[in-house]
C-alpha cells in the first residue's frame, strides 16, 4: 500500500471541503450570523491539518485500485466527521454523532434528517447543509480531481470506486477531461435550476438550497414540509422535472451536447428508467384519483413528484404518502430499490442493474427451454461481460444482505417491521424518508446512538456502491503478506 | 493531439504510455478486453474494444479530426488496412508496422502508393542497432549527437579503475565531460558534487566523442580493439535475417544456430553466405563444439527473454568480447545491468523511439530513451524566443530532472556550467527525466496560445526509446 500518495490526496481533499465551506462563510456574514466562526475555525483546522497532510513525502504516484480504494472510503469519512463540525460548534446540533449522522446524510445525498425543527436553524448552517448534498452527488473526489492539478493514471481508480454503476467509462481519454465534463453537465443543470426555480418567485437563497438538494437528488429543505411549503404548482413540477433529470446518467448530457442522438434515443437504461416512471405515475395517478385527491391535476401532480422524488433517491415530500392508498405505497415501497441510472446522481441499486437482472432471468428461461442455446446479455447492443454479469448478481444479493441484516439489528429499538426494514431500505438507498416511523413527516431523531451510527454506515455503503466500504472491512485487504 | 493506436501488444503499450504521459489524447482500440483492461488500468488513455479496420469504429472516434493513427496489430495486413482507410478518412498521419521480411523491398512502394506516411519494422531496425553496435570498433557503445560530435555512453563503474567509492566532484576529470545520470538498481539518479558513485553503478557520460574516447583509454580495463570478424547468431527468426544480411553485406563471418528444421532451411535458401546449424542454442555442447571461445561475438535472438539473458552470460563466460542479447519485456531492464550483459537490445524501445522521432519530426533533432524510458535525451535547437535562450544557466531554475549536457555554439562542443549562455540556434542536448519531459516545454518552446501551442503540444509528449 502506497500510504504516502493516500495522505497526500485525502490532505488535498480537505483542503478542498475548506474551500467549499468558504460559501456557507459567505452566507453567514450576509445573513450576519453568529454561526461564521463555526466555518471559520473547521476552515482553519482544515487548512492547518489538509496542508500538513498534502505536504507528507511520497515515495511513487501510483494509485492502484487498493489505494483508490482507501482514498475514497476515508475520504468520505474524513469528509463527513469535518463537515459535521460546523453544525457542533455552532451548537445547532450539540451532539457530534447527530452532526455526523446529518453530515452523511447530506453527502451521500439521502436526506434523513435528525432535526425536529429546522425552521430554526441559522441560514447559514441550512446552506451548508444542503450544499454537502451537491458536493456529495456527483462525487467529492471526482470533483476534486476535477480541479487539482491531475493526479494522472491513478485518477480513474478513484473515479472507478467513487461513481456508481457496474461499469465505469471514460468519455474522454483523459480522466481529468471526464471529470470536468461530467461536472459542467452538473453545473449547467443546477444554474438552469436555479434561475427556473428564481422565476417561481423564490429568493436566491431558497432556489439555490433546493436546486442542491435536487441535482444532487439529496432531499434536505428548510421547512419541516418540505416542498409542501410552497404552494405553487409551477415549483412543485419544477423540481419534479429537475429530479428526473438528475436521476439520468451524466455522461448523456455529453452526448447531448455531441448532438448524438441516436445514443441517447437507443439507451436501454434511460428507456427503462423514463418507462417506470410513466408507468409508476399512472398506477398512482388513477388508484388517488377521487380518493384522496379531488381534482386530476393535483393527483397527478402528487403521483409525479412523489415517483420522481422516490425513484430518484432524493426525498423531498409535497405531501404526506402516508395517507395514501396501500397499493400506491407500495408502488413507492417498490420505486426505492429502483434509483437512478449509473452514472447519476440518484443511489440504490440502479436502473442499469435490475435491466441486466432482468435480462438474466430471461436468458435462463430460455436456456431451460433450449438448454444448449448461446444466449449473450446484451446492454445498448453490446454484450456484457460475465464479469459484469457476475459482480452485478452479488451486488444485488449483497444489497438485499445488508438490508435484511440491517433491519434486523434496527429492529432492536422495537420499531414496527414496517419502519425498521424501510428506515434501512430509505438510508441504504440513500433516499431518505421511509414508511410509518421514519414516514415523509417523521425524522431520524429518535434512532439510539448505536442505531444512528448503523443507519450512517448504511448510507455510506449505499452511496459508495457496498463494495468500495465492504473491501475495507476486510482483514485480507490490509494483509500485506499475501 | 489525439491519437488512435490500433493494437494493444507491447508496442502499443509503451506508445500509449509515452503519449499519454503529455499532453495527448490517446485512444487504445483492441479486440481482446484483458488486454485493453491492463491498459486501462495503468495508463490514463481509452481503450475501445472493437475491430480497428472497421470503418464503422473509426468514424465513432471521428477519424477525420484525428492527427495521428498507429496501426501496430499483429498482422500487417491488418496495419495496412487501418492504415488505409483512416488517411482516405482524413486522419492527419497514419503510421504502420510492416515487419514481413518478404514485403520488405516493397515497403518504400506501399508506402508511398497507400498514402502510409511512416512505416516501421521492428526487426529491421533491431537489426540496424545491433549491427552499429558491432561494426564499431569502440568498446563502448556510444549514442551520437550534433552530427556526430558530442556522444553519450554508459560505463559500468566496476570496469573502471579508480572510479568506485569517490564523489563527483572528486573524480578530476581533464577531459571536459559531465556526468549526466548514474543508474542504481534500475533508478536514475541525477548526480551532484557530493553523490558518491558506487562500484555497482553506471555512469552516463556525455561530452565530445574524443573526450569519452580519451576516458575510456584511461580508466577503462584494456578494450581489445579488435574488429568484429565471426559473429554467432542464436535463433534465426526475423531479426536474424536482416542482421545476417546486414553483417555479411559489411564481410563479417556468421554462424546461425536455429531449432527448427524449416526455418533453417529457409534461412539457407535466402542468405547469401552464413553457415546455418540446426540444433538447440542452449545446449553448451553444441556452442563449444562451434568454437564459442573463438567468436568475436554473439547475439542471441530467440523468443525468449530468459533464454537471451542467460545464453550471454554464458558466452560472456566463455570469452566472447561482445555479447548483445535481445529482451523484449521491459520489465528486465533494472537487473541487466547488473547481470553484466555488454547490450541489451530491446525491439519494442526501437521501434517506439522511430515512431516518436517521426512524429516529432524536425523539431527534435535526435531523441534516445535510457533504461526503459525512465528518462530520455534530446537534441533540440534554441529557438530565439524561447525562455533558455540568452540568460546564465544557474539562473534558469531548471528543475532537478532537466540536464543540459552539451552544447554545441558554432561548431565547438562546450560542456556548460552554471555561467554558461544558450544563443539562439544552438544545439542542446538535454538529459530529462521521464517525469520533467512535460517541463521541457516550458523553457525551451515559445509559450504562446494558438496554432503555435497546439504545434508545441503535437510535438512535445513522446519519448521513448532505448536503444541500448
Amino acid at each position: 500500500m502506497n500510504y504516502g500518495i493516500v495522505i497526500k490526496v485525502l490532505g488535498n481533499l480537505l483542503l478542498f471541503e475548506a474551500a467549499a465551506l468558504l460559501l456557507p462563510l459567505g452566507v453567514a456574514f450576509y445573513y450576519r450570523e453568529n454561526s461564521a466562526l463555526a466555518f471559520i475555525y473547521t476552515i482553519l483546522l482544515l487548512i492547518i491539518l489538509g496542508g500538513m497532510m498534502a505536504k507528507i513525502p511520497h515515495v511513487s504516484k501510483k494509485i492502484r485500485s487498493k489505494e483508490g480504494l482507501v482514498i475514497v472510503a476515508s475520504g468520505w469519512v474524513f469528509v463527513s466527521f469535518f463537515g459535521a463540525l460546523p453544525f457542533v460548534l455552532d451548537g445547532s446540533i450539540p451532539s457530534i454523532i447527530d452532526a455526523f449522522f446529518e453530515t452523511v446524510s447530506g453527502l451521500t445525498t439521502t436526506g434523513a434528517t435528525i432535526i425536529d425543527n429546522i425552521e430554526v436553524l441559522p441560514r447559514s448552517i441550512l446552506f451548508w447543509r444542503s450544499f454537502t448534498h451537491w458536493l456529495g452527488g456527483m462525487g467529492i473526489l471526482v470533483l476534486t480531481l476535477a480541479v487539482l492539478p491531475a493526479i494522472g493514471v491513478g485518477g480513474f481508480q478513484i473515479f472507478k470506486a467513487e461513481s456508481p454503476g457496474p461499469v465505469s467509462d471514460k468519455l474522454v481519454p483523459r480522466m481529468r477531461k471526464t471529470a470536468t465534463i461530467l461536472y459542467t453537465a452538473y453545473v449547467g443543470i443546477t444554474l438552469l435550476q436555479i434561475i427556473m426555480l428564481l422565476f417561481g418567485r423564490l429568493s436566491l437563497y431558497e432556489a439555490a438550497i433546493h436546486t442542491f438538494g435536487t441535482v444532487g437528488t439529496g432531499g434536505f429543505s428548510i421547512y419541516n414540509n418540505s416542498i409542501g411549503a410552497y404552494r405553487s404548482s409551477y415549483v412543485v413540477i419544477v423540481i419534479s422535472i429537475f429530479m428526473i433529470a438528475s436521476g439520468v446518467n451524466f455522461s448523456l448530457y455529453y452526448e447531448l451536447y455531441k448532438r448524438n442522438w441516436k445514443e441517447i434515443f437507443k439507451n436501454s437504461e434511460l428507456r427503462l428508467y423514463l418507462s417506470i416512471i410513466a408507468l409508476s405515475v399512472l398506477l398512482i395517478t388513477f388508484n388517488l384519483y377521487g380518493k384522496v385527491y379531488v381534482t386530476f391535476f393535483e393527483t397527478f401532480k402528487q403521483a409525479l413528484f412523489q415517483t420522481a422524488s422516490i425513484i430518484t433517491t432524493t426525498g423531498y415530500a409535497t405531501t404526506n404518502y402516508e395517507e395514501w392508498t396501500h397499493f400506491s405505497q407500495g408502488v413507492l415501497f417498490f420505486l426505492m430499490f429502483v434509483g437512478g441510472c449509473a452514472g447519476s446522481t440518484g443511489g440504490s441499486i440502479k436502473v442499469i442493474r435490475l435491466l441486466i437482472l432482468l435480462k438474466l432471468v430471461i436468458r435462463e428461461i430460455s436456456k431451460i427451454l433450449h438448454p444448449r442455446a448461446v444466449v449473450p446479455v446484451r446492454i445498448n447492443g453490446k454484450m456484457i461481460s460475465p464479469d459484469v454479469i457476475a459482480g452485478v448478481s452479488s451486488f444485488f444479493f449483497l444489497y438485499l444482505l445488508l438490508l435484511v441484516m440491517g433491519s434486523l439489528l434496527i429492529s432492536l429499538e422495537g420499531i414496527g417491521l414496517v419502519s425498521s426494514i424501510s428506515s434501512v431500505a430509505a438510508t441504504l438507498g440513500n433516499i431518505g424518508p421511509g414508511f410509518d416511523f421514519v414516514g415523509p413527516t417523521q425524522t431520524y431523531s429518535a434512532f439510539s446512538v448505536p442505531s444512528k451510527l448503523l443507519l450512517s454506515l448504511m448510507m455510506l455503503f449505499g452511496r459508495l456502491e457496498l463494495y468500495t466500504i465492504f473491501i475495507l472491512l476486510m482483514p485480507d485487504f490490509w494483509n500485506e503478506r499475501i | 493531439m489525439r491519437t488512435i493506436i490500433v493494437g494493444g501488444g507491447k508496442l502499443g503499450y509503451k506508445l500509449a504510455e509515452s503519449l499519454s504521459q503529455e499532453d495527448n489524447d490517446v485512444v487504445v482500440i483492441d479486440i481482446d478486453s484483458n488486454t485493453l483492461e491492463r491498459i486501462h488500468d495503468n495508463l490514463d488513455v481509452l481503450t475501445i474494444k472493437a475491430n480497428g479496420t472497421q470503418l464503422h469504429t473509426l468514424e465513432q472516434l471521428h477519424i477525420s479530426s484525428c492527427d495521428l493513427v498507429v496501426a501496430v496489430t499483429g498482422s500487417d495486413e491488418t496495419n495496412i488496412l487501418v492504415s488505409i482507410i483512416a488517411k482516405k478518412k482524413g486522419c492527419k498521419k497514419v503510421i504502420a508496422r510492416i515487419r514481413n521480411p518478404e514485403y520488405a523491398n516493397q515497403v518504400e512502394f506501399i508506402r508511398s502508393t497507400m498514402e502510409i506516411d511512416y512505416i516501421v519494422n521492428p526487426e529491421l531496425a533491431t537489426a540496424k542497432e545491433i549491427a552499429k553496435y558491432l561494426l564499431k570498433s569502440q568498446a563502448v557503445y556510444m549514442e551520437d549527437f550534433a552530427k556526430g560530435k558530442i556522444g553519450m555512453a554508459d560505463f559500468r563503474v566496476q570496469n573502471l579503475t579508480g572510479i568506485a567509492g569517490k564523489k563527483i566532484r572528486e573524480l578530476g576529470m581533464t577531459e571536459p565531460l559531465l556526468v549526466v545520470a548514474i543508474s542504481r538498481n534500475g533508478e536514475v539518479i541525477i548526480p551532484y558534487g557530493d553523490t558518491e558513485i558506487l562500484s555497482t553503478d553506471t555512469i552516463h557520460l556525455m561530452g565530445q566523442k574524443e573526450s569519452i574516447k580519451e576516458f575510456s583509454k584511461n580508466y577503462d580495463s584494456p578494450i581489445s580493439r579488435r574488429n568484429v570478424r565471426k559473429v554467432l547468431i542464436l535463433g534465426g527468426g526475423r531479426s536474424t535475417y536482416y542482421l545476417a544480411n546486414k553483417l555479411l553485406h559489411n564481410g563479417v563471418d556468421i554462424k546461425i544456430i536455429e531449432q527448427d528444421k524449416e526455418r533453417c532451411k529457409y534461412l539457407a535458401e535466402n542468405l547469401k553466405g552464413g553457415l546455418v546449424i540446426h540444433g538447440d542454442g542452449t545446449d553448451i555442447n553444441l556452442l563449444t563444439s562451434e568454437n564459442i571461445s573463438d567468436m568475436d561475438a554473439l547475439v542471441s535472438l530467440t523468443g525468449f527473454d530468459e533464454e537471451n539473458l542467460l545464453i550471454s552470460l554464458l558466452a560472456k563466460q566463455c570469452g566472447v568480447d561482445k555479447v548483445v542479447a535481445k529482451v523484449s519485456r521491459s520489465n528486465y531492464i533494472p537487473i541487466i545491468e547488473q547481470l553484466g550483459i555488454d547490450t541489451a537490445v530491446n525491439p519494442i524501445l526501437i521501434t517506439a523511439s522511430d515512431i516518436l522521432r517521426f512524429i516529432q519530426g524536425g523539431r527534435v533533432v535526435s531523441i534516445s530513451l535510457l533504461l526503459g524510458g525512465k528518462a530520455e535525451v534530446l537534441e533540440i535547437i534554441a529557438h530565439n524566443e524561447s525562455k533558455i535562450v540568452g540568460k546564465k544557466l544557474s539562473q534558469l531554475g531548471l528543475p532537478k530532472g532537466i540536464i543540459i549536457g552539451s552544447i554545441l555554439h558554432e561548431n565547438k562542443v562546450i560542456i556548460p556550467d552554471g555561467d554558461s549562455i544558450i544563443h539562439a540556434g544552438d544545439r542542446v542536448i538535454v538529459f530529462c527525466l521521464q517525469s520533467e519531459v512535460a517541463s521541457l516545454e516550458k523553457y525551451f518552446y515559445r509559450a504562446k496560445g494558438g496554432l503555435i501551442n497546439e504545434l508545441w503540444n503535437s510535438y512535445k509528449g513522446f519519448g521513448k526509446s532505448t536503444s541500448v
